[in-house]
């Protein structure tokens, strides 16, 4: 039989032209759309504020940004599969919540259990993957659609939170909860350092290992992932369990820089969270998106959070242009993975 | 209008799809009142061809003229100026699974609509119900087009076309998912409307069917005509496939390895395929030995099949293994649109999926080097034609994608494969390669279980063929049955 995978491959268009198309769609694919716009706004960041390309506030810009971008390494989990969960933002707040009460004295707030203070970072990890556990629970064996189920959680876990700390926030609870968060390691701190850990051992996963590939073929398309002998229950149940835990972990980055766990903790991240995927390429219908992709959708956040903060721009206008900037944003990629890449179901 | 003017008239038509080349300067001409069958191998560019025709997809160069409409193409497109000329029955299936059958058939349709776009409820289900009784089908108008069975679902996609009333009408691949007894009612509605002076491109790789239905032949090789509306009546099945391949395809026959005094692989015990079957249903096979599952559709072949493979429960009864343990097994569904390929992934990705258990190394990472290899090679096997292995299985041509699911199934290195209709849409030559690739993979000890509703594709590959019937095996031919005994068989219980 003739030529099967050559016939076609070089036949047409001028070489130079195709190679230029087929990196243009390796660019895309890749996840690397939202680069040059960075570069960009960190170029025109230089030039008009003169504190911003420092290197406390870029290092700053990271730790403002490592909690968001655990949670959306997490939410990137359960969306890559096609669902969603909402209830990670109340899992931010309420984990490292439930752990402070446990570490603190009655008298500060706490249960009056004060555990050591290493149990904070287990009951803190372990209640988020519960919950996550729990999620998975409600999606694959009760067969309820993500969106309602975790949005009932959400305001569930928001009302816990109230419940388990009287409606009071927690100062200084304990050192080992606060350390992750607040401590630096060579320089830098030790937030930025678990967000960068934790975005390469699972960009390598969503890349190279048999779990990532699961995850995609599942989110491209569930039955022929079935067919194809991926126990499809067991990754979709587990994907909310890891989408717990990330956000738990961002709980406790949270809690560890604040030295406190606040009662509003984790509110309204998970737009920014949802923001910062679809800006990095990751799509809401499953199936697509990058670790690098992802990094770069969070990073433009913080970017612009950051500049905009330091152009004094009143706090309510930050808000409303970083909902703007988010709507431009998905645009820019949108049409750049349609130009490149142009996929329409074909005859 | 002028009868003997020529209805479609398509000159110097390209288009390109990246590095691609999928039409090159052809020219295709349709008569009034004639079914004219498009053939050629896999990717040789009918689907794009007819999509071009309707407007689907929009051609680079050339001028298309249907009926009184002429359209000078330049890669804009132009579907909104001739869709009321023609209808175009797509190869991937295009209904909406979560509307009812009487939407479906109706959505857009004139004649249920009225002020201001209010659809006449009543009006579609007296239209719907009197269409699907013409045709003769048992469903209700109110249920759901996701509920019933890939036959139905294209019987109803073409009604939908036949009922528009438009003069030119495109069947690509209409057969692939029907049982014989649709494709006579198919058949019976094509040359009906023929007489009242309609016209069709008809697109299939049951070549049989073209000499039952067609007038006229044009052949496609890699984007090029190389048989321009030649009459059927000078040619044969033998010349269809040497033009539409290139080169001389030799029908292969059967070949027994197997290996009777071997363990069985897999065996099934008193396995209920209804939910309230009476007898259970029993069934084993050993290594070397292909065995074709057959009977009417719903009969329980393809209950039987995806119950051996793993994907279904059996309603009482118990699949085993050697010893126990299940073999692996690789899985060829019956729907490849539905559970066979993702669409958006590439070709290495989904052939990788079926087989993560060889790919990956310590620790589940996937071993990139042994990827490439062994999808490569799986893919050379199955000939699967794509510009590249990274290509989106979503943009290859209909065949490709069912090799590619193929390719899948073979993967890990299965003992036993259940394929389920396994060469829908493959043309002729790719179709002995597979049979051949089984007859290899079976002389080395593999189980290979085929469902199949074709006549010739049972007869070339099994060694055995069990007939199931109403939920039990009613019937079994060994070794050295005819084609006759066979379809004596077949349409016994049919
Ligand atoms: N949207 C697309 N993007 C890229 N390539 C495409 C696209 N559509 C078709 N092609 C390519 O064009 C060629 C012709 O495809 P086409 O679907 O017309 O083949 P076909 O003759 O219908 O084959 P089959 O018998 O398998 O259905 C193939 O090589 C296919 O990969
Ligand atoms: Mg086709």
């Amino acid at each position: 039989m003739s030529s099967a995978m050559t016939g076609q491959a070089k036949a047409g268009t001028p070489a130079g032209r195709s190679r230029l198309s087929a990196f243009g769609s390796a660019f895309v694919a890749g996840g690397y759309t939202m680069y040059p716009v960075l570069a960009l706004l960190v170029l025109v960041g230089a030039v008009v504020a003169p504190n911003f390309a420092t290197g406390i506030n870029l290092i700053n810009i990271l730790e403002q940004v490592s909690v968001l971008g655990l949670t959306t390494i997490g939410l990137t989990f359960v969306v890559l599969i096609g669902r969603l969960d909402l209830s990670l933002e109340g899992i931010v707040g309420f984990a490292p919540m439930l752990a402070a009460v446990c570490l603190v004295p009655a008298t500060a707030g706490g249960f009056g259990i004060e555990l050591p203070s290493w149990m904070g970072l287990v009951v803190a990890l372990g209640t988020a993957g519960l919950i996550g556990y729990f999620n998975g629970f409600m999606v694959v064996r009760v067969g309820l659609n993500p969106f309602i189920s975790t949005l009932g959680l959400l305001v569930l876990l928001r009302g816990g939170v109230l419940i388990v700390s009287n409606g009071r926030s927690i100062y200084s609870p304990g050192p080992a909860l606060t350390y992750l968060g607040s401590a630096k390691l060579l320089g830098l701190p030790v937030s930025v350092l678990v967000f960068a850990f934790v975005a390469v051992a699972i960009g390598l996963v969503f890349k190279y290992h048999r779990y990532g590939r699961a995850l995609y073929a599942i989110g491209g398309n569930e039955d022929a992932a079935r067919a194809a002998g991926i126990n499809v229950d067991r990754v979709i149940w587990s994907a909310f369990v890891y989408a717990g835990l990330l956000a738990g972990l961002a709980g406790v980055l949270m809690t560890g820089r604040l030295d406190s766990a606040v009662t509003t903790q984790g509110q309204g991240i998970i737009f920014s969270a949802f923001a910062a995927a679809v800006i990095g390429g990751v799509s809401l219908g499953g199936g697509r998106g990058t670790m690098v992709g992802l990094v770069s959708g969070v990073l433009l956040i913080g970017v612009i959070n950051n500049l905009l903060t330091l152009a004094q721009v009143p706090s309510f206008y930050v808000q409303a242009s970083t909902g703007a900037v988010i709507i431009v944003a998905a645009v820019l990629t949108t049409v750049a993975s349609r130009r490149s890449s142009g996929v329409r179901t074909r005859t | 209008m002028d009868r003997t003017q020529p209805i479609v008239e398509m000159r110097n038509i390209s288009k390109t799809f990246g590095s691609t080349k999928a039409l090159r300067g052809v020219d295709f001409t349709v008569m009034h009142g004639e079914v004219h069958a498009l053939l050629g191998r896999n990717g040789a560019g009918k689907s794009t061809l007819v999509s071009t025709m309707s407007g689907l997809v929009a051609s680079d160069t050339g001028t298309i003229r249907i009926s009184r409409t002429e359209v000078a193409a330049n890669g804009q497109p132009y579907a909104a100026r001739i869709r009321d000329d023609i209808a175009h029955v797509q190869q991937t299936p295009q209904l909406f699974n979560l509307l009812t059958v009487a939407e479906n058939l109706f959505l857009e349709n004139p004649l249920v609509r009225r002020k201001f776009g209010i659809v006449s409820h009543r009006r579609m289900m007296s239209e719907a119900q009197a269409l699907l009784d013409k045709w003769n089908i048992d469903i209700r108008a109110e249920a759901l087009a996701g509920e019933l069975s890939a036959g139905t679902r294209q019987l109803l996609e073409i009604m939908k076309a036949l009922s528009r009333g438009v003069p030119v009408i495109i069947l690509d691949e209409p057969t692939a998912a029907l049982s014989n007894a649709e494709k006579r009612m198919l058949f019976e509605q094509v040359k009906a409307l023929k007489a009242l002076g309609i016209s069709f491109i008809y697109i299939s790789h049951h070549l049989d069917e073209v000499f039952e239905v067609a007038d006229t032949v044009t052949i496609l090789r890699d984007g090029q005509v190389v048989k321009e509306r030649e009459d059927v009546g000078n040619l044969n099945v033998e010349l269809i496939a040497d033009l539409m391949m290139g080169e001389k395809t030799a029908r292969s026959v059967r070949v027994d390895h197997t290996q009777a005094d071997a363990p069985v692989l897999l065996q099934a015990r008193g396995i209920g395929l209804y939910p309230v079957s009476a007898e259970g249903v029993d069934f084993e096979i050993r290594p070397g030995e292909i065995v074709a599952l057959a009977g009417p559709v719903g009969g329980g072949k393809e209950a039987l099949a995806m119950m051996l493979a793993g994907q279904l429960t059996p309603y009482k009864g118990k699949v085993s293994g050697a010893g126990g343990t299940l073999p692996t097994i690789g899985l060829v569904p019956t729907d490849r649109h539905a559970s066979g390929y993702v669409g958006i992934l590439g070709v290495r990705e989904n052939v990788a999926i079926g087989g993560l258990d060889v790919l990956s190394g310590r620790f589940g990472f996937i071993d990139l080097d042994k990827e490439a290899a062994h999808v490569g090679n799986l893919a050379r096997q199955t000939n699967v034609i794509a510009s590249s292995l990274e290509q989106a299985v979503s943009q290859l041509s209909g065949g490709n994608q069912q090799k590619v699911v193929f390719a899948r199934a073979l993967c890990q290195n299965p003992q036993v494969i259940v394929a389920l209709s396994p060469t829908r849409g493959v043309d002729v030559g790719a179709k002995e390669q597979l049979y051949a690739l089984l007859r290899d993979l079976a002389s080395k000890g593999l189980g290979v279980i085929v469902v199949s509703d074709e006549e010739d594709e049972i007869s070339q590959l099994a060694n055995r063929v069990v007939i199931v019937f109403e939920g039990r095996i009613t019937g079994e031919l060994r070794g050295d049955y005819t084609m006759k005994d066979l379809i004596l068989r077949m349409e016994g219980v049919a």
